[in-house]
C-alpha cells in the first residue's frame, strides 16, 4: 500500500518535471525581464525607467490599424481553416478514397515552403500588370483586373487569408485526421443500424468526439492569428502602403529592430500577451475547458 | 468497410482534385522557376505562358551542392540533425508531460497545465533579448544545444496529447497495474501505443516546425557553416539583389525531407488503430 | 511501438548520410600566430571582398598576420543579432558592415563602436567626405563607405531615339519633363516609374536639390516649402503630365519591376550608382541600350547625391584594436582598396582620386553592358556638386512614414493635397 502511495504520489511529478524545468529555467526569468523592459527606455549604453511611457504606443494610430487587421485576420482564419479542413479530414480519412495518401501530401507541401521564396513566387503571381497569373485569370473570367498587393485594404486581407489557407491547410488536417484515429468505428455501426443518416453521424458523433481536438486547433490558431508576421512579410516585407497588411507582431518589428526602440516592442509584446490570453480564455471557457476533470 | 455510392466518390475525388490543382500552382510554378534560370523568372514572371514546361535544366540543383562559396550541403545537414534531434526529444517529453497531466490527480496539476497553455501563448518575439542574455550566460551559444533547449519541451504538443489522451479510455491503465507493470512502462508500453496516430501528427508538426524555425537559431547560431537552410537562404537576400538561382533551388530542395517524414507518418492516421479506447 | 521508433532513427540517418555526402568545405585551419579578426556582414560578395583584402594584407605584413573569422546573415537580421549584441554587451564581432538605413539604430544614446578619425581626417581631401558624415556623430566618425552612391540616371535609349530625344541634352529637370512629354507622345511609354512604397524616387532628387528630411537641429522639415515642392514635382509627373508611373510592384527592387523594365517599360531612371548591378543581373535584354548619365538639375541644386551605403564599423568589444582598426584602412580607404571596390563589387569608389585611374576604366560586365565611353569620366564632372544626407536617429521614422503614408497616398491614390501629407508625416515625426 505504502509503494503504491508512493507512486501515485510522486510519479505524475516526475512525468512532468521536464516542463517545470523548462518553465523554470529557461522561461521564467526572460517573460519576467520582457514585462520590466516594457517600462524602460533602452538605447545603446544606457537604460532607465521611463513609467508607463511606452504604453502611450497604445493610442498610436498605427497600433490601431496593426491590431484591427489582426483581429480580422484571426477571424478570418477561425472561419476558414477550422471548418473546411475537418471537411476535408473526414474525406481524406474514408477509407475507399482513392489517392488518399497523395492528396495529404499535396495539401501539406505548402507549409514547407520557404517563406522567402514564397514571397517572390506569391509576388509574381500576384503581380498587379496584366501579365500576372492572377490577373490573367480573373481576365478570362471577365473580371477587372486588380493591383493586388498595392490597391487597399480590402484585397490585402483577401490576400492574406489566402496565403494562411494555402500554407496552414494541409497542417491543421493533419490535427483533425489524428484526432479522427480516436473515434471507433463501432459507433458508426451502430448508429447506422440506428437509422442515423450520415449528416447525424457527423453531428452526433464526429463533432463532438473531435471536440479535444478542435479546442487545440482554435487555440493555436487564436495564437498563430494575433502573432502573425510571415504573411504579410512575404507580401509586403515590413512595410505596406497605408500599412494595409500591418499586424501586431509587424508593429512590434518595426518599433524594435527597425526604429531599435526595444523598450516599446517589449510593451507591445506584453499587449500582445495579454490579448491573446484573453481571447483564448474566453474560448476555452465557452468550449467548457476544464470542467469536465 | 462500407462503400459509398460511385457517382459520390467520383465528386468527392473532382472536389478533391480542383483544391489540389490549385493548391499545386505556386508549388508548380515554383518547381519550374527552380529548372530555369532565374533571370527568366524575372524577365518573364508567373504567367500562365511561363507554366509550360520548356528549357529546364538541372544546372541550378547542381550549383547547390558544387558551387564555390555556397554552403547548401552544410545548411542542409545542420537541419536534418537539428530537426530530428528536436523532433524526437520534444515529442517523447511533450507526450511524457501530457500523460501526467492527463493521467493523474495531484496537487499542482491546474496551475501547471495552466502553465502550458501560458508558454503556449507567449509570442517568441518578446523574449528575443532576455532570452539571447541567458543563453550567453549558460554559454549555449552557437551550439545545437542552445538552439534545441527552449523547445524541448513543446507547450503545443503538450496540449495536443493532452487533448488527444482525454479520448482515451482509462481501463487501459488500470489493466496495466493489475498485471503489474510499472506508472513508466504503462505509459511506454501502453499509451504510446495507443497514441500512435498523434504522435504521426506531432512528429510531422514538431519537424515541420523546426526545419523551418528562424528566428531562435538565427540568434543562437554564428557560424555560417552551423546555420539551417531557412537562415542560409535568407543570407541570400541583400539590399544589393538576391541571389535568386540558389534560393530557389535551395527552397525546393528543403521541401523533400519533411515530405519523406510526412508520407512515413501519415500512415499512423489509421482508423481503428486505438478502437475502443474511448471514455464510455 | 518499435518500429515506429526505428522508423523514426533510420529516416534521420539516411538523410543526414546523403546530407554529409556533398564534400567538405572547412575554413582555413587555425595556427597559432595569427590574429583572428571576426567580421560579421549581411552581403557574401562584401565577405569574399574582405578575404581578399586579408590576403594583401598577409602579404604585405608578415608580422602581423590576421585570420578572418567572416560570416554573412540575412540583412535585417544581422543588425538584430547585432543590436542584441551590444545592447547586452556580449557576443559582437570585432569588424561589422552596418547598412545606412540602419545605421542611426546604432548611433543612438552612446554608440557601442569606435571611431576611425585618425584615419579620416589625415586624407579627408581626397575622399568624398559626405560619405564619411553619414556614419558619424558629434564630430566622430564611426563607419568606413563602400561606395559614393552618386545618384544617375539611366535612360534607355532606344525607346529615347524612338522619340526622337537626345539624352545629352537633357540638362535640367524642366528640360526632362519636356522630353518625357515627347516620349509619351511618340512611344506611350512612361519617360520614368516612381516608387510608391520605398524612398529611392525621392530621396535623391530631394538631396540633389538641395533639401534634406532634416534641418540642421535633426528636426524633420519634410513639409517645408523647399521640399514640397519636390514631392509636388514627383505628384506632377504622375498625375498631371502623367509622364512618370508608380513603379509595378511598387519599388525598385521587386521581382515584378525588373520584368517590367526589361521589357522595355520606361524610358528611364534615377538610382544611384550601385544599381548598375540589377541592370546586368536582372535586365539582360536591355544590354548596350543602357547609358549612364549625370541627373538633370535643380536651379541652384547639386548635380548628384551620393545614396544608400553600408559603412563597415569597428565594435567596442574588439580586442585587437589598432590592428583591425590598420586592416580596415588597408582594405577600405587605401588607394589600392579603392581600385578594387570597383573591380571587384562593382562600386563607385569613395576615394575620388583613384576615379582617374587607368584601371577604373578597364573592361568588365559593366562597361560591356552601358554604352558609356568611360563611366567614371561622367562621375569625375559631378564629383565637386555631390550633396550628402543628414543622418539622424529619426531616420527610419521618416522612411517608414514615406513607404507607408506619403508616397502610397501621393503616388498611388494621387491625394491632391501634398503639403497636407507631408504636414501630417512631419508632425507624427517630431513627436
Amino acid at each position: 500500500m505504502n509503494r503504491y502511495f508512493f507512486r501515485v504520489r510522486m510519479v505524475p511529478y516526475l512525468f512532468i518535471l521536464p516542463f517545470i524545468l523548462t518553465f523554470l529555467v529557461i522561461y521564467s526569468y526572460p517573460i519576467i525581464h520582457s514585462v520590466v523592459m516594457s517600462f524602460q527606455e533602452i538605447v545603446p549604453g544606457e537604460t532607465r525607467f521611463i513609467g508607463l511611457n511606452n504604453y502611450l504606443l497604445l493610442k498610436d494610430p498605427r497600433f490601431h490599424k496593426a491590431l484591427w487587421n489582426s483581429l480580422r485576420y484571426t477571424f478570418w482564419t477561425l472561419a476558414i481553416l477550422i471548418p473546411f479542413p475537418i471537411l476535408l479530414a473526414v474525406m481524406l480519412n474514408a477509407p475507399d478514397q482513392k489517392g488518399r495518401t497523395a492528396f495529404r501530401s499535396i495539401f501539406f507541401v505548402p507549409s514547407l515552403v520557404s517563406v522567402v521564396v514564397a514571397g517572390t513566387v506569391l509576388r509574381l503571381i500576384f503581380a498587379g500588370s496584366e501579365r500576372g497569373m492572377a490577373n490573367q485569370i480573373v481576365a478570362a473570367l471577365g473580371l477587372p483586373i486588380h493591383d493586388w498587393r498595392l490597391e487597399g485594404p480590402g484585397l490585402a486581407m483577401f490576400l492574406l487569408v489566402l496565403l494562411a489557407t494555402w500554407r496552414w491547410l494541409g497542417v491543421n488536417i493533419v490535427y483533425f485526421l489524428a484526432g479522427l484515429q480516436n473515434i471507433p468505428m463501432e459507433l458508426y455501426e451502430a448508429s447506422r443500424i440506428d437509422g442515423a443518416n450520415r449528416f447525424q453521424q457527423f453531428r452526433r458523433i464526429t463533432l463532438p468526439l473531435l471536440k479535444p481536438t478542435i479546442v487545440f486547433v482554435v487555440t493555436i490558431s487564436i495564437f498563430g492569428g494575433f502573432a502573425m508576421f510571415e504573411e504579410s512579410y512575404i507580401f509586403w516585407q515590413a512595410n505596406s502602403p497605408n500599412s494595409i497588411g500591418l499586424t501586431i507582431v509587424g508593429y512590434l518589428w518595426r518599433k524594435g529592430f527597425q526604429q531599435g526602440e526595444l523598450g516599446a516592442a517589449a510593451a507591445i509584446g506584453v499587449v500582445l500577451l495579454f490579448i491573446i490570453l484573453a481571447f483564448n480564455m474566453t474560448s476555452l471557457k465557452l468550449f467548457g475547458f476544464g470542467k469536465e476533470d | 468497410m462500407l462503400r459509398r455510392p460511385f457517382i459520390e466518390r467520383i465528386l468527392r475525388t473532382l472536389f478533391l482534385l480542383i483544391i489540389a490543382v490549385i493548391i499545386l500552382i505556386p508549388l508548380y510554378s515554383l518547381l519550374l522557376a527552380s529548372l530555369r534560370p532565374s533571370r527568366d523568372l524575372l524577365r518573364f514572371g508567373i504567367t500562365l505562358q511561363t507554366l509550360s514546361p520548356k528549357g529546364l535544366e538541372l544546372s541550378n540543383f547542381i550549383y547547390l551542392f558544387t558551387g564555390e562559396r555556397v554552403y547548401y550541403g552544410y545548411w542542409f545537414r545542420n537541419s536534418v540533425y537539428i530537426t530530428a534531434l528536436q523532433t524526437v526529444v520534444s515529442c517523447f517529453l511533450s507526450s511524457a508531460v501530457a500523460y501526467g497531466l492527463s493521467v493523474y490527480r495531484f496537487k499542482g496539476r491546474k496551475t501547471a497545465l495552466g502553465a502550458v497553455l501560458f508558454l503556449l501563448m507567449v509570442p517568441l518575439q518578446i523574449l528575443i533579448l532576455p532570452l539571447y542574455k541567458l543563453m550567453i550566460g549558460l554559454h549555449f551559444m552557437n551550439t545545437v544545444f542552445g538552439v534545441i533547449l527552449p523547445f524541448a519541451v513543446s507547450p503545443f504538443a503538450v496540449f495536443f496529447f493532452y487533448q488527444y489522451l482525454r479520448g482515451v479510455s482509462r481501463d487501459f491503465i488500470d489493466a496495466g497495474r493489475v498485471d503489474g507493470v510499472g506508472e513508466f512502462g504503462i505509459f511506454l508500453r501502453i499509451i504510446m501505443p495507443i497514441m500512435k496516430p498523434a504522435l504521426g501528427a506531432m512528429v510531422i508538426f514538431q519537424s515541420l516546425q523546426a526545419w523551418n524555425s528562424y528566428l531562435w537559431p538565427l540568434i543562437v547560431l554564428r557560424d555560417n557553416l552551423k546555420f539551417t537552410i531557412p537562415i542560409g537562404l535568407n543570407s541570400l537576400l541583400t539590399p544589393y539583389g538576391n541571389n535568386y538561382d540558389v534560393l530557389i533551388s535551395g527552397a525546393v530542395v528543403a521541401t523533400v525531407p519533411i515530405i519523406i517524414v510526412f508520407v512515413f507518418f501519415q500512415k499512423y492516421f489509421i482508423a481503428g488503430l486505438s478502437a475502443g479506447g474511448v471514455k464510455g | 511501438m518499435k518500429r515506429f521508433l526505428y522508423g523514426i532513427a533510420a529516416l534521420f540517418l539516411l538523410i543526414a548520410v546523403v546530407g554529409c555526402g556533398n564534400k567538405e568545405k572547412e575554413a582555413a585551419a587555425e595556427e597559432k600566430g595569427p590574429v583572428t579578426l571576426s567580421l560579421w556582414s549581411f552581403q557574401e560578395i562584401h565577405v569574399k571582398y574582405f578575404q581578399d583584402a586579408v590576403g594583401r594584407w598577409n602579404a604585405e605584413n608578415p608580422d602581423r598576420q590576421i585570420t578572418l573569422d567572416a560570416q554573412v546573415y540575412p540583412y535585417d537580421d544581422m543588425h538584430n543579432k547585432l543590436l542584441l549584441a551590444l545592447q547586452s554587451g556580449s557576443g559582437a564581432p570585432d569588424i561589422v558592415d552596418i547598412e545606412l538605413g540602419k545605421y542611426p539604430l546604432f548611433l543612438k544614446g552612446t554608440p557601442q563602436l569606435v571611431p576611425m578619425n585618425e584615419y579620416v581626417e589625415p586624407e579627408a581631401s581626397q575622399f568624398i567626405m559626405s560619405r564619411f558624415d553619414i556614419y558619424s556623430k558629434d564630430g566622430k566618425y564611426y563607419g568606413v563607405p563602400f561606395h559614393v552612391g552618386a545618384s544617375v540616371i539611366y535612360y534607355n535609349t532606344e525607346i529615347l531615339n524612338a522619340a526622337g530625344v537626345d539624352y545629352k541634352s537633357i540638362k535640367t529637370w524642366d528640360d526632362y519633363v519636356k522630353a518625357g512629354k515627347k516620349v509619351k507622345a511618340a512611344t506611350g511609354k512612361p519617360m520614368v516609374t516612381v516608387e510608391s512604397t520605398d524612398v529611392w524616387s525621392v530621396w535623391p532628387i530631394l538631396s540633389q536639390s538641395g533639401g534634406d528630411f532634416f534641418d540642421e537641429n535633426g528636426k524633420c522639415v519634410v513639409d517645408n516649402a523647399h521640399n514640397t515642392e519636390v514631392f509636388q514635382f514627383l505628384y506632377d509627373m504622375v498625375w498631371d503630365s502623367k509622364i512618370a508611373i508608380a513603379s509595378p510592384g511598387g519599388f525598385h527592387h521587386s521581382e515584378e519591376y525588373y520584368g517590367f523594365m526589361n521589357g522595355g517599360g520606361a524610358a528611364s531612371i534615377w538610382m544611384p550608382m550601385w544599381y548598375m548591378g540589377r541592370f546586368t543581373d536582372y535586365m539582360p535584354d536591355l544590354k548596350g541600350k543602357i547609358v549612364v548619365a549625370p541627373m538633370p538639375e535643380w536651379p541652384g541644386g547639386f548635380k548628384s547625391a551620393g545614396m544608400g551605403g553600408t559603412g563597415t564599423s569597428i565594435t567596442n568589444q574588439c580586442k585587437n584594436l589598432k590592428l583591425a582598426q590598420d586592416f580596415l584602412y588597408s582594405a577600405k580607404m587605401s588607394k589600392e582598396a579603392n581600385v578594387k571596390l570597383w573591380e571587384e563589387l562593382g562600386f563607385d569608389p569613395p576615394r575620388w582620386d583613384v576615379w582617374d585611374d587607368p584601371r577604373m576604366n578597364a573592361p568588365n560586365k559593366f562597361t560591356d553592358y552601358f554604352e558609356n565611353e568611360n563611366i567614371f569620366g561622367m562621375l569625375l564632372a559631378v564629383k565637386d556638386s555631390m550633396n550628402g544626407v543628414r543622418i539622424t536617429e529619426n531616420l527610419p521614422r521618416i522612411h517608414e512614414q514615406i513607404k507607408t503614408t506619403i508616397n502610397p497616398q501621393l503616388i498611388l491614390e494621387g491625394n491632391p493635397d501634398v503639403h497636407g501629407v507631408l504636414a501630417t508625416a512631419a508632425a507624427d515625426v517630431n513627436r
